[in-house]
């Protein structure tokens, strides 16, 4: 994928009318970290990159614009926001905008076709402590990662995202521009949850309540995840408070619980709550149980075309009840 | 102050002849993190000394304290004081044990609190230097320096096979003579060594920032664009101050228990959360990411020099590190440095 493309779309998105301003990835601050971009009109496009390094969905920076106050105000401002979105984004976009949580004409969408990300914690851990801002270029499986005059060569498959090894849609399914070829879905496998559901329910217990024992409820997997929207989250409401403030094994699986369960059937897959998670959680665990039920019981996936409707919202004769009691 | 050396061989017996009359901290390694946590297993595994843990204030600032609890026939219970063992804390670094000293007005201040006074007081910290300061340490930016000794009852230098040992405080003069047999005096050449290691250590600190004037020129920015600006990317979590060695803001939870008990509970609450400054009313004067983020770094950078005269800082780099969209304190300090 050629970032000058990516650069030349952005100008262009930037030129219209109606976009008052573009979410992008640019360089980060130290290492192998990138930073999102909010980039105005007749501001540099020039810091706009596209790399392996851009694991970070910039979707939730829609959901989290504060509206304007009046709605005069609103109607004044161009509307649109241009938004750069790998596969997994499109996803959250088109559920996004099936439970009309966004409409589309809030959006310009620049798709690109992603040969997938690396993981932080894996890079991190080959090439610990690097200051300096890394430069990573993705080259016939391998990745040429930069930093401190150096060139260093690792096969992409040693430092590529868990959830990019099992990627359905690395292709945007919806955009106003797509930049990059197609790229060829990889193969879905469930093995590792498949065998954590073959455990007894004993050990399940005890390894969740040992992981979440660890959460420090500093939010972060909720509020980076493009889908928890709500205005007023169950988890903050102090009348009535759902839930506890104390953190302890108990509150922190009640809150764990009420997190995955409301992205049943929604969860798109892109690997948010986990890559942030200060603590290390295997948040993504949880998920794929649910995606992967959704499938098998519904042949559902989510955020696959705009114009359906979410699962939770429909009902056919056929669905499978057992589940229920 | 003296100067001892101790084996790294020697460290096991080390911790393994306190481990009886203290409760022991330190940083151990746990699925790919590494935490402070009660060190039971002395036995079998070492403190974790190669990574930042992610947090340290919990060992005296714990995240859930309980107050009491209480039942409807207005029985009110204080919880046990659970044997009041002193803590020690094996494994601080010079910026955490400074972070100790910072909290302190705070909470020992004109009304002390006794639950922090009770573990402050008692606490023993043996610090270990930072000979290869990490990628976002800034410690000498804000007063502090990778081979400090403020706070600290011991520091431990690494050199290679052994341990450079300062013995720093009283506390730390009654541990080493407990343990006398496993240390011995430090030669001159070890002396020289350690302190060449913290000359190296002070000048490899990658990451800097001129602090100086910062404090005044804060006093006339509030309105400021330059918030607005560094704000868009934050997405409001409580990593930067849930990690933060410094930040100290709490909350106080009456809380319902089974069998018609309650119980009341003191908590970490974090500046970032939309709740923080909810009034009764509905009213929140923070109503959003920008006035959260920019109270942050006046907390850090101005209200706490105006109230105990030093910055609310020890540049330990957590928060840049843990932040998962790469808000960076450094950066968002050069903005304001360079504002108009």
């Amino acid at each position: 994928m050629s970032v000058q493309k990516l650069k030349d779309e952005a100008a262009r998105a930037l030129g219209r009318k109606d976009v008052k301003y573009l979410i992008g990835y640019k360089k980060g601050s130290y290492g192998f970290r990138v930073s999102p971009a909010f980039i105005e009109p007749k501001e540099d496009i020039d810091q706009l990159i596209f790399s392996p390094l851009c694991n970070m969905s910039l979707v939730k920076y829609v959901m989290m614009e504060e509206a304007l106050p009046s709605l005069t105000e609103q109607a004044m401002k161009p509307s649109k926001i241009a938004l750069v979105a790998r596969g997994c984004d499109s996803r959250a976009i088109n559920l996004l905008i099936e439970e009309k949580g966004v409409p589309r004409d809030k959006l310009y969408i620049i798709g690109v076709s992603c040969q997938g990300v690396i993981d932080q914690r894996k890079i991190e851990a080959r090439f610990p402590q690097v200051t300096e801002s890394a430069e990573v270029v993705e080259d016939n499986g391998k990745y040429i990662i930069t930093f401190h005059g150096q060139s260093h060569e690792v096969p992409k498959e040693e430092l590529l995202a868990d959830l990019c090894t099992v990627c359905q849609y690395p292709t945007p399914l919806i955009y106003d521009k797509l930049i990059g070829d197609k790229v060829a879905p990889r193969k879905p496998c469930y093995d590792e949850i498949k065998a954590f559901e073959a455990l007894p329910v004993e050990e399940r217990l005890a390894f969740w309540q040992q992981q979440f024992s660890k959460c420090v409820r500093c939010y972060a997997c909720r509020n980076v995840c493009p889908l928890c929207y709500s205005t007023i989250c169950s988890l903050d409401s102090l009348n009535p408070q759902w839930l506890r403030r104390s953190v302890d094994p108990s509150e922190n699986f009640m809150f764990q619980i009420i997190r995955t369960f409301h992205l049943a059937g929604r969860c798109i897959g892109c690997g948010e709550c986990e890559r942030v998670c200060p603590m290390n959680l295997p948040l993504m665990k949880l998920n794929r149980k649910l995606e992967k039920d959704a499938k098998e019981l519904f042949d559902y996936e989510s955020g696959k075309d705009p114009k359906s409707k979410p699962l939770l919202t429909t009902f056919r004769p056929e669905d499978p009840q057992g589940f229920i009691l | 102050m003296d100067m001892l050396i101790l084996k790294k061989d020697s460290l096991k017996d080390f911790l393994s002849a306190l481990s009886p009359d203290y409760a022991l901290w330190a940083p151990v390694e746990k699925d790919g993190n590494t935490l402070f946590q009660p060190f039971v297993d002395w036995q079998n595994t070492l403190p974790d000394l190669t990574h930042q843990a992610a947090i340290i204030k919990q060992t005296i600032f714990p995240q859930t304290e309980l107050l009491f609890s209480f039942d409807q026939n207005d029985q009110m219970q204080e919880p046990e004081s659970g044997g009041a063992k002193q803590n020690i804390l094996f494994g601080v670094r010079p910026c955490d044990a400074r972070s100790f000293s910072l909290l302190d007005p705070v909470f020992k201040g004109d009304i002390p609190d006794p639950y922090y006074c009770a573990r402050r007081n008692s606490a023993i910290l043996i610090g270990i230097a930072c000979t290869e300061p990490f990628a976002n340490c800034f410690c000498t930016s804000v007063g502090g320096s990778p081979c400090g000794q403020e706070g600290l009852d011991l520091l431990c230098t690494d050199l290679g096979d052994r341990y450079l040992v300062a013995v720093l405080s009283e506390k730390g003069t009654e541990l080493t003579n407990k343990t006398s047999s496993l240390f011995l005096p430090a030669p001159a050449e070890d002396l020289k060594q350690g302190a060449d290691l913290a000359q190296h250590a002070a000048r490899s600190m990658k990451r800097q920032v001129d602090l100086e004037g910062l404090t005044e020129k804060l006093s006339k920015m509030f309105e400021h664009p330059v918030w607005k600006k560094m704000t868009l990317k934050c997405i409001g979590c409580g990593i930067c101050t849930y990690t933060c060695p410094t930040c100290y803001c709490f909350d106080i939870q009456d809380e319902p228990l089974a069998k018609k008990r309650g119980r009341r509970v003191r908590l970490w609450d974090s500046c970032m959360y939309k709740e923080y400054t909810l009034h009764a009313s509905g009213h929140n004067p923070r109503p959003t990411r920008v006035e959260r983020l920019k109270n942050r770094m006046y907390h850090k950078f101005k209200f706490n020099v105006d109230s105990y005269g030093t910055f609310g800082c020890v540049g330990c780099g957590r928060c840049i590190t843990l932040c998962p969209v790469n808000e960076d304190l450094i950066d968002n300090l050069v903005a304001v440095k360079g504002a108009a």
